[in-house]
C-alpha cells in the first residue's frame, strides 16, 4: 500500500501500479483517480494500509521507479507488494504483473512476484511469462484508454464498491 | 468518511503545544490534555488560543485546521495545511462552470431557494408558505448574484419575523444584525451560521474544489472562501434557525449565558460551552441515506454535499442542493 504515495500528479503518460489496481477493480474508479480526485488519502483504511507496509518489512527499502513505486524487489528479481487486505484480489496480481512489466522495461530481467497479506499470513505467487507479460501489456493499454475517455465509465453493481474509498462519492446522492 | 479524527472545540483559552506525536491543550485551571495528532481532524477557537509555530507546523504535517472564531462568533480566520488535496482537472472545470453566468446563477438560484425551503422546513410552520412562493415566483427572473441575494434576503427578513413569533422575547432577533450582533438571539445565529460555515471549509478542503471559487456569492465578498459561504447555506436552518427554536422551547440558555451591553452581545463562557456541546451532539445526529444505505451524521451530510460539486465538476451531474428528507 505504500505505493499509493509519490507519483508524479497528472502525468498522462504515466500508469503506475495503483492505476492498474483501480482498472482491474473498477474503470469508473481509476478514471476518476487520473484526474487527480483521491479520496483514499482522508480515509481511514489507506492510513491503516500505511501502518501496515510499515510495520511489516522494515528492513528493505521501496524503489521508486518514477511512475510507481514498489514495495521492495528481492535478489533474482521477484517484486513483492505488501496489502492490508484480508483477501487476494485479481487487482493485486495485475498490479505486480505491471511492475514487473516496468522492471523489464528497464532492462531488470525479472522472475516474477509475490503479493504478501500479512493480516491472513498468506502469500499469492504472481508468475510472469509471456502470457503475463501480454496481460500486462493488454491492461496497461485499456488503461490508458479509461483514462483518455471524455465520460466516466459507469458504476459498479453496488455489491462491487464495497471498501471503495470512492462510494461516498458514486453514491451519494 | 471524510478524514480520520475528530473536531475539537476550545471553547475555554488555551495553549497549545507539541509534544511528541501528540497535541497538548493547556487550560489555565486543571492538567493538560494530550490529544494524539491522528485523532484530530479539526480545531475551533471559540476563546484566545496561545500556539507555537511546531504546534502548528505538526497541525500543517497531519492536515488539521483550526478556525478562529471572534469575541462574536464570527469565523474571524483559520489556519490551514500547506498540502491540498486539489486537483487541477476539477479546479479547471470548476473555473469554467463558476465563469458562465448561465450555469453560475442557475446554481445560485438552487441554493438560495434550497436555503428558503430548508428554513421553512426548520420553522416547521406554513405562515411562510406566501413568501416561499412568491420567491419561487421571482427567483428566475433574477439574472445575476446581487438579483439572487436581494431576493433571498427578503424572504431571510420575512423568516425571521416568523422565528421570532416562536422565541421569548429576550431571545427574539428584532431584525438581523451582525458586527457585532446587538441582542442574544443574533448572537446565536451569528455563531451558528460561523460554524456551519467553518465545517464547510473543513469538509471542502477534504475534497480536490477549490473553496474560493463559488457560484453565489461574489468574489468580492469580504470573506474570500466564497464556496464555502455557498454550501454553507442550504445548511443554515438546519443547525442556526432550528437549533435557535428548539434551545428556546427547551429553555436550554439564559439570558446569563450571553454578555449583552448596550447594541452588542455575546456567547458568554459558560454559553459557549453549551453551544459547543449542542452543535457537536447535533452534528453527530445520524439519519438513514437512502443511497448509501446506511446512516449518516449530519457532519457527514455536508460532506456529502461538497462531493455533489466534485460530481458537477468532474462529471457535469446536476447539483441538487441539500435538503431535509426525514
Ligand atoms: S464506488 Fe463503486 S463505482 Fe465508484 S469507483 Fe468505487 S467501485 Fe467504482
Amino acid at each position: 500500500m505504500s505505493s499509493l504515495d509519490d507519483f508524479p500528479a497528472d502525468d498522462g503518460a504515466a500508469v503506475g501500479g495503483v492505476h492498474i489496481k483501480y482498472f482491474v477493480h473498477c474503470p469508473r474508479q481509476l478514471w476518476l483517480y487520473a484526474r487527480g480526485y483521491r479520496p483514499e488519502h482522508r480515509s481511514d483504511r489507506v492510513a491503516f494500509g500505511q501502518v501496515v507496509a510499515d510495520t511489516t518489512f522494515t528492513r528493505r527499502r521501496d524503489i521508486d521507479l518514477g511512475e510507481a513505486k514498489i514495495d521492495w524487489v528481492t535478489t533474482g528479481a521477484v517484486v513483492h507488494e505488501t496489502k492490508s487486505s484480508r483477501a487476494p484480489s485479481p487487482a493485486h496480481a495485475a498490479q505486480v504483473r505491471h511492475y514487473c512489466l516496468l522492471l523489464e522495461r528497464r532492462g531488470i530481467s525479472v522472475r516474477g512476484g509475490t503479493v504478501h497479506y500479512p493480516l491472513i499470513r498468506r502469500t499469492t505467487d504472481v508468475p510472469w511469462d509471456d502470457d503475463a507479460r501480454m496481460a500486462a501489456e493488454d491492461a496497461e493499454t485499456q488503461a490508458r484508454n479509461v483514462i483518455a475517455a471524455t465520460e466516466p465509465p459507469a458504476r459498479l453493481a453496488r455489491t462491487g464498491c464495497r471498501g471503495c474509498s470512492y462510494l461516498d462519492y458514486c453514491w451519494g446522492d | 468518511m471524510p478524514a480520520a479524527g475528530r473536531t475539537y472545540w476550545l471553547t475555554e483559552p488555551c495553549r497549545i503545544r507539541r509534544e511528541d506525536n501528540s497535541i497538548r491543550v493547556e487550560r489555565p485551571d486543571g492538567s493538560p490534555v494530550r490529544i494524539p495528532i491522528t485523532d484530530i481532524r479539526d480545531l475551533i477557537a471559540f476563546d484566545h488560543v496561545d500556539v507555537n509555530t511546531s504546534a502548528m507546523s505538526m497541525l500543517s504535517r497531519n492536515g488539521v485546521t483550526l478556525h478562529i472564531l471572534d469575541h462574536y462568533g464570527n469565523h474571524a480566520g483559520h489556519f490551514s495545511p500547506a498540502e491540498s488535496v486539489a486537483s487541477a482537472a476539477v479546479i479547471r472545470r470548476q473555473v469554467e462552470i463558476t465563469a458562465d453566468p448561465d450555469r453560475r446563477t442557475a446554481i445560485g438560484r438552487a441554493l438560495v431557494l434550497a436555503a428558503a425551503e430548508n428554513l421553512r422546513w426548520a420553522l416547521d410552520t406554513d405562515l411562510l408558505d406566501p413568501a416561499l412562493q412568491s420567491l419561487r415566483t421571482d427567483l428566475p427572473d433574477c439574472k445575476d448574484d446581487d438579483a439572487i441575494m436581494g431576493q433571498e434576503g427578503n424572504f431571510r427578513r420575512t423568516a425571521w419575523a416568523v422565528l421570532d413569533t416562536q422565541l421569548p422575547p429576550w431571545l427574539r432577533l428584532n431584525g438581523r444584525t451582525r458586527r457585532p450582533p446587538t441582542n442574544a438571539g443574533n448572537a446565536f445565529i451569528s455563531y451558528l451560521n460561523a460554524l456551519v460555515y467553518a465545517r464547510v471549509l473543513t469538509a471542502l478542503r477534504s475534497t480536490p474544489l477549490h473553496p474560493a471559487i463559488g457560484f453565489l456569492h461574489s468574489d468580492t465578498d469580504r470573506r474570500r472562501n466564497t464556496l464555502a459561504l455557498d454550501l454553507a447555506e442550504p445548511f443554515k436552518p438546519l443547525f442556526a434557525e432550528r437549533l435557535l427554536k428548539r434551545t428556546a422551547h427547551q429553555r436550554a440558555l439564559k439570558p446569563t449565558d450571553f454578555e449583552t451591553d448596550v447594541g452588542r452581545a455575546s456567547l458568554s463562557t459558560n454559553g459557549r460551552k453549551k453551544i459547543a456541546a449542542l452543535v457537536r451532539e447535533e452534528l453527530s445526529t445520524t439519519v438513514h441515506h437512502r443511497t448509501l444505505k446506511r446512516k449518516v451524521s449530519y457532519e457527514e451530510l455536508i460532506h456529502l454535499e461538497a462531493l455533489k460539486l466534485v460530481r458537477l465538476c468532474l462529471e457535469d451531474t446536476p447539483y441538487k442542493p441539500f435538503h431535509p428528507w426525514w
